[in-house]
Parts: structure tokens; C-alpha cells; sequence
């Protein structure tokens, strides 16, 4: 199965500290070595655990667990909150001992690197030595649990270190040529993680690839490409590459011309994170905005750093899939924070550099069929977090219909950024929009609803005001409506309907309330016939009021 | 004194090859460079994938009605529109006839309400994607630039109902933000405010008919719009706006 040399992945060798949330934070406080430790981070579902020591694990403590299911099966758990910026502070000591043997490094995220081997593996006499070597030099750190991997291509040595679990030791060199036949017997699931950054919803395609009974990678590789294409979309090619062992993009063999890259002098230089975060942000949509504009997307990035003093430093990170904002920015945070805190500069950061690597065509990204430009929704959330941010989370929402009689009933507000709920409507089918609902007011609904009613007068022809009987009778048929928000005060009626007699509680004689809908003569000459102000009058206790203006 | 970690005759390139993780890749500055193969290739690489925006891309196409009373058909990104009409006369639809054209197009509208009436109903009536649609609700003066302002940013059509006491100075600044951001701002001169900056073109409200259909006296409404404006829209136009109910 193997593929022609162009699409056949470097060798490489992914690192891997198992539980490095755990590691980082026992190297904070040495009190929570050998007692039982979770990380825990808020999930879709409440703070779950995302990382746990090997102690908590004999307990049944499984990552995923809710912290309260967790705390149950544990006594005695020490459970800590996750702080990404100081895992990447904790690791770059492991980074700095690395790179003191191998260079190219590339770090996937706190506790994982990779880095190809093929120039190091020489130096050191083969694949098997250089693990040996870097697992050897990570120990010295204290660091017990290191694991590493090396296979052709990045998601495989991630998958070759993880493997190492099963096998009960500390590398799995898979051999040059066998990587497809080592990807095989995995799961489809191992590509969620993988496929999700770029594309979204990776995990709905593995959910689909193992519902149409493709539950291992050997399985999804024998496919036909042009079918898989056909089929998934691009996510799916990405997948099915990976599934083969393959490259994930046909990789452009160049350097990046310095046009893309971005760059910043800091003046004054920064010292604390936050002020060169904030820089490194602006960097990051810069260099995102440039290369969306020409079609290219990055999987890699090089930050670099100069100081007052004359250092420099420069540090690669990478990402499954392609670089996103937010995955952009949080890796220059981890990296600023590791450089600034850990005492590795000596001065202020004066430049700040940010260089795409890897880059590639964004085929990925592509007008979603049904909710728009992905861009364009990540662009307003953005701005109308803003506002929520200025006025508070309750004033910015989107409507829902509700479902109801009156208009003002039908309107259920959701601030924006909860979930809409449409299903909540009994009896509602898709593709039908208000299912009928009893008794409701006919006709289209109004542009200005009052909430509440604004207190206005329907009289009859007589001046008198108009009353509705127990039955639903009207004493006169009504003539005239007077309300402040209507032009002019109001004026006589061209025509009305209703009244529609509602029971509010039937259990309760005195909560009724009847309907009209009126339309107000609005003095406007040669508007032509039936021309006015429609609105929608309730009347209840005796006292009329205007619920809604069909603007 | 702080240590100087790098003697001052070295140059900052030959430092980086020392100092950093992966002199190949991390620091370009060393590589022969080739930039215009490396572009052209760049570019060959990208062909298939980079956006393309044509010209009426850039302008708002109005379905409906409006197509025949608005020059063109379309509405300009980064231009103003004015709103006006009477209550009850129909300024209020005409608004979401419009945010209605933004969000058929995938993108997102907004609307800033002076003093939260407004019947997202009638606008998911008039074609308006409700989920694309965010309404704020009671924002006070002091913050009403701000907000319109932020929300200009980030999506493509901002419904602002101009409450008393807009500043001349505000207006001007919300005018070119709308242009540099390529967004369209409605304003809407629904409360009896007038809103002191300009407007590329101003729809007008006339009038409403309203046919009655069996119990309801509401039903099929006929909206009178009239459309003057500046450049080309300079020549008033007027037509209906027919909405069966």
C-alpha cells in the first residue's frame, strides 16, 4: 500500500508525556506526589476530567468522568483546574533538554513534540539508539513517565507513543515501509481529534464512518480515494489520508516568502504576557487574514522573539488539521508565557515575529451549504460577545416563535450564545414553521408588539367605550381608537374584525380578554382604499389597550 | 546589570542558529532564498483555493419588490440607508424587507431597538433568518454609537432605530465605519428622532392598504414605498410592496 515517494510523510518521532497536566502540576507542588490527582476543565457537559494520576486511574477514575462521579470513586482526590499556560511553562524544560540533541523541533501542545528524525537518527545510529537517547535524557528531568514513537508522518508516531501503553514499553519504532500496516487495526475514532481543528465536527465523521461499519483505519484506507472525496467532502480526504498513512496536504516545498511573514517591534519592550499576548494577537489575525486572502492555510507556525539584550528565540508549534485564530493565538500565549516566565529571557521582548510553516491550499474551508460562511459567524459572534460585554449577556438575543395566541406570546427571546431550542414547541415538524395553534390571532404577524399593552380607547359610534359580554358579544360595533403611540393620537376606524374572546384561566371567571383587530384611519391623503394603521387591540377588565402596530 | 547573553560583534542571524530549536525551518534569514519561485509556486498552490470576490459580490442584491424601486437592485456594502415612514405605515417591514436580503445571502444581520417593540415574528415574515438575526434590546444614548460601532465589525447589516439625541459628530464616525468595515447601516427614523448624518438613499413609507380576508380585517397588505436619494437614485421612484398575508 505504499504510495508514491511525493505523498509518503517524513519519519518522525513524537514525544509523549502521558498526564502532563498531572506531571506539571505535581512539579509545581511536590506535596501531590504519590496522592491521587485529576485535572479537571470545563466540557460541553460541565467540568470533566481531563487529565488523571495513575493513582486516581486504579481508583476507576477515567478522563471524561464528571468531577463529582469522579470525587465518588476516589476518596481523597485532589482535584486541580486546568492551567494550560503553566503545563507549557513545565514543559519547556522537557523542550530545552530535547533540543539540546535533536533539532526541528515542533510542538503539538503542552507534553507532546515531534521532530523528524531522519538527520538525528543518522547521528545517533538509527531510530531505536535516538529514542533511547531522548527517553534517557527526559528521565534525568525526573520525569518518569516519557513514552515516544517514531513512524512516517506525525499522526502516526502520536499514535506509535500511545501505543507503547499496550506494549508495556517506552518507544515503538514501527519500521520504514510498514507505517499503513501499523495504522490498520486502530479504531476510526483516533481521527477525530485530527480532522476537528480544520474542519469541524470530525467527531461526526468518525460517528458516521463507524455507523457504516468502517470501525478501523485498514478498513477506511482501502477505499477509493475519488469515492471518499465524493462521499465525505474534504475532511474525509484529510481523514482517509491520514488513514493511509499519507501526507495530509501535498506539501509545498518551499520557504515562505517574507511577505507573510508578520512581524512587530515592541516599544517599549514587553515583559509582563499579557502585553506581548496582546501584540502576539494582532500578529496571529494579520498573518490569518493575509493568508485566508490568498488561499493558503498554515499547519505549522514559527514564533520568534528577540529581547533587548540582543537573544533570540524561536520556537515551532503545530496543530492537527490547520491553524484557526484561537488555536493560533493560545499557542503564542503558551509559548510567550513559557519564554517570560521561566526566566529564559533576560530582558524585555522587543520584536516579536510570527512565519507561517507547512502551508497549504485551505481546500478545507468552503461556504457551509446551509448556515453561511463559517468566517462570517466567527466574525459576528465575535462582535456581538462585544456587546454583551458592554450591556450585559441579556441584551443581545435572537427570537424564537414561541408558539401562543397573541403575538406577544409567540415571542420567546434566547440571549445570544444559549442554545436555540425549536423543538420545544408541541407538535412542531420540520420544515413546518408554527404549527396551528388554537385560538390564535389570524393574519401576519406585527412589526411593533408593546409588552405590555399600551393603555388606549376603542369607543363606539356613540363615544361610548366598547365592552365585550361573558360570551363574547360586543355591545356596539366599535368606531374610534385613541392611543399615544398611534399617529395623531388615533382617529375612526376603516374597518375591524374580532372580537376573538380568550379564556386565560378557565378556573378563573374574572381572567378573560377579548381581541380586535382595528385599522385606524392615518389621515394620509389618496393612500387609496383601506390604506391605515392596522393594530391589534386587547381589551380586558373592562380597559382597552394596544397590544401590537402592524408597522 | 543584566548579563548581555550575546556578544555584541555576533549578528543577530549567527545567534539564531545557536539559540534556537531548529536553525533550518525557524529562521529564514539564513536560507538561500529564493522569493519569487517560492511565490509563484505559492500561487500555483493556491489557484483552486483562493477566494475570489467579484464586484457584485460586494454589493447586497434585494429580492422582491425592492429590486425594481432601489437603483440597481442592490444595495452598495459600506453605504447608509435611511428608513422613514410614519407609525403604522410600514417602516418597520421595510427595514426587515432589507436585513432579509443579508441574511438570504448566509450573513448576519442586527438590530439596535430604542425601545424593544420590535416583532422579530414580522421579520422571520418578511424572510428574515431568525437564527442570523440578533436583536439588542434597550441600549441607553450614552452607549449607542459604541454598540452600533461594535456590531458594524462583525456583521453585514446593522438595523439601528435613531433615538433623540444622535450627534452630528457620532453619525459622521458611524458613516465611516460602515465603510471601512463594508457593512450596510439602515437607520430607521421610526421613533420621530432624525438621524443628522446622510444616507445613500432614503425609503419611505408611505402608506399601508390592508385587504380584509375572511375573519381578518388584516391580512394582505400593499405597501407604499417611496425611494429618493442621491447619485443615482436621485430621481424619486415610488411602487408597492405586496405581501399576501
Amino acid at each position: 500500500m505504499e504510495g508514491p515517494a511525493s505523498t509518503r510523510p517524513r519519519r518522525t518521532c513524537a514525544l509523549w508525556c502521558p498526564d502532563w497536566p498531572v506531571v506539571a502540576a505535581r512539579r509545581f507542588d511536590p506535596a501531590l506526589v504519590d496522592t491521587p490527582v485529576v485535572v479537571v476543565d470545563r466540557g460541553a457537559r460541565g467540568k470533566v476530567v481531563v487529565s488523571a494520576s495513575a493513582e486516581a486511574r486504579a481508583e476507576g477514575v477515567a478522563v471524561g468522568l464528571r468531577v463529582r462521579e469522579a470525587e465518588a470513586r476516589c476518596a481523597g482526590l485532589v482535584v486541580l483546574d486546568a492551567d494550560d499556560a503553566a503545563d507549557s511553562r513545565a514543559f519547556e524544560l522537557v523542550v530545552r533538554a530535547v533540543e539540546q540533541l535533536v533539532p526541528r523541533l515542533v510542538l503539538e501542545r503542552p507534553g507532546q513534540l515531534s521532530f523528524p528524525t531522519r538527520g538525528p537518527s543518522r547521528y545517533f545510529g538509527g531510530d531505536d539508539a535516538l529514542v533511547a537517547r531522548i527517553v534517557a535524557c527526559v528521565r534525568e528531568l525526573d520525569i518518569a513517565n516519557v513514552r515516544a514513537g517514531v513512524a512516517e508522518g506525525t499522526f502516526a508516531a502520536g499514535l506509535a507513543a500511545r501505543a507503547t501503553e499496550e506494549r508495556g514499553c517506552d518507544s515503538v519504532v514501527v519500521p520504514v515501509g510498514e507505517t499503513p500496516a501499523f495504522l490498520a487495526p486502530w479504531p476510526v475514532t483516533v481521527l477525530a481529534g485530527s480532522v476537528d481543528a480544520t474542519h469541524g465536527g470530525g467527531g461526526d465523521l468518525v460517528d458516521l464512518l463507524a455507523r457504516l461499519g468502517l470501525r478501523t483505519l485498514g478498513v477506511f484506507a482501502e477505499l477509493p480515494p475519488a469515492a471518499v472525496l465524493g462521499r465525505f467532502g474534504p475532511p474525509g480526504v484529510l481523514a482517509h489520508r491520514l488513514a493511509r498513512g499519507e501526507v495530509e496536504h501535498e506539501p509545498v516545498a518551499t520557504v515562505p516568502p517574507d511577505e507573510l511573514l508578520e512581524a512587530i517591534e515592541l516599544d517599549p519592550p514587553a515583559t509582563r504576557v499579557d502585553e506581548a499576548a496582546f501584540a502576539a494577537k494582532m500578529l496571529a489575525d494579520r498573518l490569518l487574514a493575509h493568508l485566508d486572502a490568498l488561499g493558503l492555510c498554515c499547519a505549522r507556525v514559527i514564533v520568534e522573539a528577540e529581547t533587548e539584550h540582543g537573544e533570540h528565540f524561536s520556537r515551532t508549534w503545530r496543530h492537527e488539521g490547520a491553524l484557526t485564530p484561537s488555536t493560533l493565538v493560545t499557542r503564542v500565549r503558551w509559548q510567550l508565557d513559557a519564554w517570560l516566565l521561566t526566566d529564559t529571557v533576560t530582558a524585555g521582548i522587543s520584536r516579536l515575529v510570527l512565519a507561517p510553516d507547512d502551508l497549504g491550499p485551505a481546500v478545507g474551508r468552503q461556504l457551509g451549504f446551509w448556515g453561511g460562511d463559517p468566517a462570517a459567524a466567527d466574525r459576528a459572534g465575535r462582535a456581538l460577545a462585544r456587546v454583551q460585554g458592554m450591556l450585559g449577556p441579556d441584551a443581545v438575543v435572537t427570537a424564537l416563535d414561541g408558539g401562543g395566541r397573541t403575538p406577544a406570546e409567540r415571542i420567546r427571546w434566547v440571549p445570544w450564545g444559549e442554545p436555540r431550542e425549536p423543538g420545544r414547541v408541541p407538535g412542531r415538524e420540520p420544515g413546518r414553521e408554527v404549527p396551528p395553534w388554537p385560538g390564535a390571532v389570524p393574519g401576519p404577524a406585527p412589526a411593533r408588539v408593546f409588552d405590555p399593552p399600551v393603555p388606549a380607547e376603542l369607543v363606539d359610534a356613540a363615544g361610548a367605550p366598547v365592552a365585550v359580554s361573558g360570551r363574547g358579544e360586543p355591545s356596539a360595533p366599535p368606531a374610534g381608537l385613541r392611543c399615544a403611540v398611534l399617529p395623531d393620537g388615533g382617529g375612526p376606524l376603516v374597518a375591524w374584525s374580532g372580537p376573538w374572546a380568550h379564556d386565560l384561566r378557565w378556573w378563573d371567571t374574572r381572567r378573560r380578554r377579548a381581541l380586535w383587530q382595528v385599522v385606524v384611519e392615518n389621515g394620509v391623503d389618496g393612500a387609496g382604499d383601506g390604506a391605515g394603521v392596522a393594530c391589534l387591540v386587547v381589551l380586558e377588565r373592562g380597559r382597552a389597550a394596544v397590544e401590537a402596530v402592524y408597522d | 546589570m543584566a548579563v548581555v547573553a550575546v556578544p555584541f560583534e555576533k549578528s543577530p542571524s549567527e545567534t539564531s542558529s545557536s539559540e534556537t530549536s531548529s536553525p533550518e525551518t525557524s529562521s529564514p534569514d539564513n536560507l538561500p532564498r529564493r522569493d519569487d519561485e517560492a511565490r509563484a509556486r505559492l500561487h500555483e498552490v493556491a489557484r483552486g483555493a483562493a477566494p475570489v470576490v467579484l464586484a457584485r459580490d460586494r454589493a447586497v442584491p434585494l429580492p422582491g419588490p425592492l429590486d425594481d424601486l432601489v437603483p440597481g437592485g442592490t444595495v452598495a456594502r459600506g453605504s447608509v440607508l435611511r428608513v422613514t415612514g410614519r407609525p403604522g405605515a410600514g417602516a418597520t417591514t421595510v427595514g426587515f424587507e432589507l436585513a432579509a436580503a443579508v441574511t438570504a445571502l448566509g450573513e448576519w444581520a442586527a438590530a439596535v431597538e430604542v425601545d424593544a417593540t420590535l416583532g422579530p415574528l414580522a421579520a422571520a415574515g418578511a424572510g428574515v433568518a431568525l437564527e442570523r438575526f440578533a436583536v439588542v434590546r434597550r441600549v441607553p444614548l450614552a452607549r449607542w454609537a459604541t454598540v452600533i460601532a461594535a456590531l458594524l465589525d462583525g456583521v453585514s447589516l446593522v438595523l439601528a432605530e435613531v433615538p433623540r439625541g444622535v450627534a452630528l459628530g457620532d453619525a459622521r464616525r458611524l458613516e465611516a465605519r460602515a465603510r471601512e468595515r463594508e457593512s450596510v447601516l439602515v437607520v430607521a427614523e421610526t421613533h420621530g428622532a432624525v438621524w443628522p448624518g446622510g444616507a445613500a438613499f432614503t425609503l419611505h413609507a408611505a402608506a399601508s392598504a390592508w385587504e380584509e380576508h375572511g375573519a381578518s380585517v388584516v391580512d394582505a397588505r400593499r405597501l407604499r414605498v417611496e425611494v429618493e436619494g442621491r447619485g443615482a437614485a436621485a430621481r424619486p421612484r415610488a411602487g408597492e410592496l405586496a405581501r399576501a398575508g
